[in-house]
């Protein structure tokens, strides 16, 4: 309850150069948020982003009392809670409208791509309907083609159904944080109520180890600490009293807030707000109630089938058209229009597209991003913008020593996670008096049973900064527990927020030595303030102003770089007036806190992580803008960012210009300045348009003092100037933004449920540098699809001109129904996956975010390669077959042209071929089947080729390879799986494939050639003139 | 990469939004740009040249495959692939004249008395058997005619002539024989290039399904002469026993076979397929008849479900 394996309390004793501290009086952090001058919209959710706007915090107790009509010792009457609770409803969180499972289902089985499949299905029953009620015996082709349609579709419906683990469980995860049960008083009775019954006006009772059962008013507080992790990310606890500290409600220290956890003391307060209407009611209202929009890629696919259709029926109506100009009945036109509409749908692609997503989200799973939703998988590729948490996401999350200030020089600690970086000098006397104080005057521990663990690792109790000390001692000096035990404790002040100091009294290790050691250590200031002497290079020497000039420019430099600086000094007390068994009293303290010995300093950070700095720069190479959210200092935040990179090297803020050209912020061009580090204040006075001028006009931008509703601002800010944008983030208060964002990243670790829930996407090791990874996956997947679904396409014209030319030349089918299913549902489907495990081409972390509204999956280019190039090549390959085989049996080519009605007549037992012979029904239609399966394999064999050109975009195959197994093993599979249906015993009843002669397979061989040759020439030219007109017409 | 490169992050911003009216009219004709149909007619041009060089490429290559393959593989008298090399097979079915009106349908249906009504069929016969009558006038044909007789077949590129007396009364002069509601319909056996029926000429050992009348024929033609047993034979009768109760009496004229002197076919000039007119002599008017006809030969095969050696037509007379 305690510690949320977060423990960043560094902000504690930081004082100094910060310009806006925002700390209460005992140096313990305010919560952050302001009610932003926004005006309101209309809509819940509008409502929802403003913040809290309440008084409650400011008016006395008195009024309060009045206005809920309520009595600071007797509560509520029981009549006015049960007309408060008739009038507000339970205190509990109303969950969203749930979305049945079945719904959910049928959004897998009817959404984008498979509507076009379904609708598909649905034509081929009407034609089959129409040619059953108008014929006697109707071929049973179109009933078949509708049935594996709807089958495809159901198949794949069920298959992303389970794959999409997706639910919106964002309500039951906050449910999870809601309290159970509240102490209230009402009509002078303490009583023990289900937490949703509470109502406003109640008096309730917390105490340590409780949760807010409501947003109260504190009347009352002993020694009162809560811990606002839920709301605000940060588990630094923090006192709550009775008194009215800040006009925002959020950091003023007489309110507490719904589900937070009180850790520490007892209060006693007013209900002033209930269920929804709490902060964390409107954060969890925002979280599950934001509309997230299609991902990008379905989006893409929404464009695909826009395009698909566009062709299907620009064909299917054209030939309609001639068709009925042609002489054929009304009814045989629009049974030809719907099959050339349905011969369109590729029946195999929305499997393949799964497929391919499936795989990479397996394959980013075993690299530590697991991704919930399939179509989020593309997403981090196309994202141009990621608005990055700090806490635990770019940093360790863990406080550590940083540097050291003694013998008046800095010394630079290891921050490393490995311990991989620099050494200290850990002899000099400066060290070891300062690691002295830092080893006693420390109350934190290790937890027991962590043996093996190494030693940054390790659980500490205590607060974040002494585990900080300790670790670092633990390190320096070993066993800091037995030189505790040798240096008995005899006294102690803790840390309290009046002295911001903690000092003890040890009895000394050396025996022959009786003086006891005073240590202490706190906010430097007040440290120096107590100290007359310094010790310097082993010597005692008076704290001049010279050493006080040296003492402020090292605390100076410590706190610019955004760390938490403590102060050190100690004394030996004179033997003789405290000997050995004195009675020290902490009460009234009975010995010298003035005139000590200033020892040093220490300052911690919570560091970046090792991989962040280089996952930055490949974010910013991959034209990636980094933008950092967090809910901490500027100063802090700033200093992160510069020494991750977010800001970089040699880029000044606005104020970093004024500084330096010692003019006033206000006469620098904002233009001039690439970073910016926004403050939330900032934020909340400035309208939408003024925020994207800093979305816009600045590369390099922090916002610090974020509040959630702030973080979801910036979100859509990014959102409305047409970025993708990607937000990492693990606290409840990220939630909304999380949601929001086209690609919520949660961290799998430090995460709480709820952001876990509300993301997309989660790291399952906390660590940025797993989005990198994340990006390329989705960049490469992107491409890949664009490869797949151009090779699938391109068997699409084989397979519809065939029937054209049935209408038009009629001529006898050359390719069948069952034959283009098992090109669209067989030999393509392997080859169209393996095309998932392309390599990439190029580097494609050097290059920009693809251009959402420009840079399509399938373009028009993509559709005038398959179908009007490649295609039609393929195309030729299978009539020249086709008109082969014809040949070889008897039907010279021209002959064939006219000859259809007779040729499909069973009536007709006797048709005439070129030769004279007479040829019965049965054995012209083996004939034709012969010839479906002929253009069947041929389609195959150019399919080998289209398949290695489309291994590539740009580059020849020479230079790509073909390191490809999987799709080696395509070509290979393809290949076997046509001579199997082309020669096992049966297939001629059972899918009417009949056996080929093996030259047969043979005619298509120059087409395949000519689509090699072609494509590569194609490509030559591509690249050797970049941007030319070949590129601009073929390049998709 | 250097740094520079790396600081620019320009967000693609989205496009202007328009009307879809807007968008629509642009489509035709795009003022600021030109374009006309979403491309400027320069854009056009250089479009249509690619793809007419494109297509031009691609016709030329498929028209040199067509035809160094049919110079090089394809005889235009001769099939490349012959009988069970190819799909025909080497089992022929037969055929049956006249044909319907309707290519899918196999019923001869008139009403018996006016010439009206039985006009289309006997038009049809006289078209099919037009090539039989004036085949003198034929170019080619004439001269290759051969005497045939089942003791002397045609030498290779001969044919033999068919007596188109021996159909008697199934003659144009008479109708066909329709108007007196006993209509003949003719018969003839695919052909299959070089093959050859393996007859059934042996007496004893005619197959047990073969109709009792044609066994009959069989035998007392060849007590006659043996020669006249290499037909491939055939037989029609009813399908279902009412069928075979409605059809009444059937006669084959010349011959309930077609004579084994005509086989192979070799595709010679003039070639005609013998003929078998089946004369229904009494068919029950006003129901319809199946009637099926098979022929019969050791080498062709039957399968009443896979239509293999047969050939099926309804008749109707009102």
């Amino acid at each position: 309850m305690l510690y949320h394996g977060r423990s960043d309390s560094y902000r504690v004793a930081t004082i100094g150069p910060v310009k806006d501290d925002n700390r209460t009086a005992d140096g313990v952090f305010k919560t952050r948020r302001k009610p932003p001058a926004k005006k309101r919209k209309p809509g819940d959710l509008d409502d929802l982003k403003q913040e809290l706007d309440i008084d409650f915090h400011k008016v006395t107790p008195e009024e309060l009392y009045q206005r809920f009509q309520t009595h600071p010792e007797n509560g509520l009457s029981h009549a006015k809670a049960k007309e408060n609770l008739e009038r507000d409803g339970p205190n509990a969180l109303t969950p969203p409208k749930q979305t049945p499972e079945w719904v959910k289902f049928c959004k897998n089985l009817f959404g984008g791509f498979a509507l076009l499949l379904w609708i598909g299905a649905i034509l081929c029953f009407i034609a089959y309907g129409i040619q059953a009620s108008t014929v006697e015996e109707p071929a049973d082709d179109n009933l078949y083609l509708g049935i594996v349609l709807a089958a495809v579709v159901i198949v794949t419906g069920i298959f992303s159904y389970y794959q999409e683990s997706k639910s919106s469980k964002i309500m039951e995860s906050f449910k999870n944080m809601v309290p159970q049960f509240a102490t209230v008083i009402r009509e002078g009775e303490k009583l023990t109520l289900r937490a949703e019954d509470l109502v406003l006006g109640d008096i309730v009772e917390v105490k340590f180890g409780d949760r807010i059962p409501a947003d109260i008013r504190i009347v009352e507080s002993r020694g009162f600490k809560v811990d606002n992790s839920s709301l605000t990310g940060e588990s630094e606890p923090q006192s709550r009293g009775a008194d009215f500290t800040n006009e925002n409600p959020l950091e003023t220290k007489n309110l507490a807030f719904f589900s937070t956890n009180a850790v520490e003391g007892t209060a006693k307060g007013i209900v002033i707000c209930c269920g929804d209407n709490t902060v964390m009611g409107r954060i969890a209202g925002l979280a599950s109630g934001l509309d997230t929009g299609e991902t990008p890629i379905a989006k893409e696919i929404h464009h695909f089938i826009h395009l698909i259709t566009g062709v299907a029926v620009f064909l299917g109506v054209t030939f309609f058209l001639i068709a009925f100009i042609l002489g054929y009945h009304w009814l045989d036109a629009v049974i030809f229009l719907i099959g050339i509409i349905v011969a369109n749908v590729p029946e195999g692609l929305l499997a393949t597209v799964t497929v391919c997503l499936t795989l990479t989200a397996k394959r980013m799973a075993s690299k530590n991003c697991l991704v919930k939703n399939l179509e989020a998988v593309e997403t981090l590729g196309s994202t141009s913008t990621i608005c990055s948490d700090k806490t635990g996401t770019l940093t360790q999350n863990r406080m550590t020593v940083a540097h050291m200030w003694f013998d008046n020089q800095i010394i630079e600690a290891d921050t490393t996670e490995d311990q991989s970086g620099v050494q200290y000098d850990r002899t000099s006397p400066g060290f070891k008096a300062l690691a002295k104080i830092a080893t006693l005057c420390n109350r934190a521990e290790f937890k027991g049973g962590q043996d093996g663990v190494p030693i940054l690792k390790k659980e500490v109790a205590g607060d974040a900064s002494e585990a900080a000390l300790l670790k670092c001692m633990e390190l320096a000096l070993g066993d800091v527990l037995s030189i505790r035990k040798r240096n008995k404790k005899v006294c102690e002040i803790p840390f309290n927020s009046t002295n911001k100091y903690q000092v003890s009294i040890h009895e000394s290790d050396d025996p022959s030595d009786p003086r006891h050691l005073l240590v202490m250590k706190g906010a430097p200031e007040r440290i120096l303030e107590r100290c007359s002497t310094i010790f310097i290079g082993g010597k005692e020497k008076v704290l001049d102003e010279e050493m006080k000039e040296a003492f402020n420019n090292a605390y100076l430099e410590l706190g610019g770089l955004g760390e938490r600086v403590l102060g050190f000094c100690d004394l030996q007390l004179p033997s003789d007036k405290y000997p050995i068994g004195y009675k020290f009293n902490t009460d009234d303290p009975n010995f010298p806190q003035e005139n000590l010995r200033f020892v040093g300093l220490m300052s911690m950070i919570d560091p970046p992580r090792a991989a962040v700095p280089d996952a930055v720069a490949k974010c910013r190479s991959a034209g990636i803008k980094v933008i950092m959210v967090t809910g901490d200092h500027p100063i802090t935040a700033k200093a992160i960012a510069k020494s991750v990179g977010i800001i970089s090297e040699g880029n000044e803020t606005v104020e970093d210009i004024a500084a330096r050209l010692n003019i006033p912020v206000s006469e620098v061009n904002p233009r001039e300045a690439k970073a910016a580090v926004v403050h939330g204040t900032e934020l909340r006075d400035i309208g939408s348009d003024q925020l994207d001028e800093i979305l816009k006009y600045h590369t390099e931008i922090v916002f610090a003092r974020t509040s959630p509703q702030q973080k979801l601002i910036i979100v859509e800010g990014c959102q409305r100037l047409g970025a993708i944008v990607a937000v990492t983030g693990d606290g409840v208060n990220d939630s909304p933004a999380l949601k929001k964002a086209d690609i919520g990243v949660a961290m799998g670790i430090a995460g709480s449920d709820v952001s876990k829930q509300a993301a997309d996407m989660i790291l399952l090791d906390d660590n940025f540098a797993s989005i990198v990874t994340g990006v390329e996956e989705g960049r490469l997947i992107f491409d890949n699809l664009k490869k797949s679904i151009a090779y699938t396409l391109t068997s699409n014209i084989p397979e519809i001109s065939p029937f054209l030319a049935f209408i038009l030349c009629d001529i006898p089918l050359p390719l069948g129904t069952v034959t283009i299913l098992c090109i669209d549902l067989g030999t393509d489907m392997v080859p169209a996956i393996s095309l998932a495990y392309e390599e990439a081409e190029s580097d494609i972390m050097k290059r920009r975010p693809r251009n959402p509204f420009t840079d399509k999956l399938v373009n028009e280019r993509l559709i005038s390669m398959a179908y009007g190039q490649i295609g039609m090549i393929q195309a030729a390959a299978g009539f020249f077959v086709y008109f082969v085989i014809m040949a070889e049996n008897g039907f010279l080519p021209t002959y064939l042209f006219g000859i259809r009605k007779q040729w499909d007549s069973k009536a007709i037992n006797d048709l005439t071929d070129s030769y004279g012979q007479e040829w019965t029904y049965r054995d012209r239609k083996a004939l034709e089947f012969t010839c479906h399966t002929a253009f069947f394999v041929s389609i195959v064999v150019v399919q080998w080729a289209d398949l290695i050109i489309c291994k590539t975009r740009r580059n020849s195959i020479v230079h790509q390879g073909m390191r490809n197994w999987a799709l080696n093993f395509g070509i290979i599979f393809e290949t076997a799986l046509a001579a199997f249906l082309s020669y096992t015993p049966g297939m001629d009843k059972g899918l009417r494939m009949y056996p080929l002669k093996f030259v047969w397979w043979l005619p298509a061989i120059p087409f395949m050639l000519s689509i090699f040759i072609y494509d590569e020439i194609r490509r030559f030219y591509l690249r050797r003139n970049p941007g030319g007109w070949l590129e601009q017409e073929t390049y998709y | 990469m250097s740094r520079k490169g790396l600081q620019e992050f320009e967000i693609d911003t989205k496009p202007s939004k328009k009307t879809s009216k807007q968008k629509f009219n642009d489509f035709f004709y795009n003022e600021d740009t030109g374009a006309i149909l979403g491309r400027t007619p320069q854009s056009w041009a250089k479009i249509l040249v690619f793809y007419t060089i494109f297509y031009a490429a691609l016709i030329a290559l498929f028209s040199i495959c067509m035809v160094t393959f049919m110079q090089q593989f394809i005889n235009p008298r001769v099939p490349r692939l012959q009988q069970d090399y190819g799909l025909i097979g080497t089992s022929p079915g037969l055929g049956f004249r006249p044909l319907p009106e309707d290519v899918r349908s196999t019923l001869i249906y008139y009403k018996g008395t006016g010439y009206d009504s039985y006009k289309y069929w006997e038009n049809q016969l006289i078209d099919f058997l037009s090539v039989y009558k004036k085949k003198g006038q034929t170019a080619g044909a004439g001269q290759n005619i051969f005497n045939c007789d089942f003791r002397n077949p045609p030498p290779h590129g001969k044919v033999c002539d068919v007596d188109i007396r021996g159909w008697e009364p199934c003659i144009d002069e008479n109708h066909f024989s329709f108007h007196k509601s006993s209509p003949c319909i003719f018969l003839k056996l695919n052909k299959i290039y070089g093959w050859r029926p393996e007859f059934y000429n042996d007496t004893a050992n005619l197959p047990e399904a073969m109709p009792v009348d044609l066994q009959t024929h069989i035998r007392n033609i060849t007590a006659f002469n043996r020669d006249y047993a290499n037909m491939v034979w055939v037989s029609c009768h009813g399908e279902t026993p009412a069928d075979k109760e409605n059809i009444g009496p059937v006669r084959y004229l010349p011959y309930p076979g077609f004579p084994g002197y005509f086989y192979p076919y070799e595709n010679a000039e003039g070639y005609l397929s013998p003929l078998v007119a089946v004369h229904l002599e009494r068919p029950r008017t006003g129901i319809v008849i199946n009637i099926e006809c098979r022929a019969w030969a050791r080498n062709i095969k039957y399968d009443r479900r896979e239509r293999l050696g047969v050939v099926h037509f309804e008749l109707m007379i009102e």
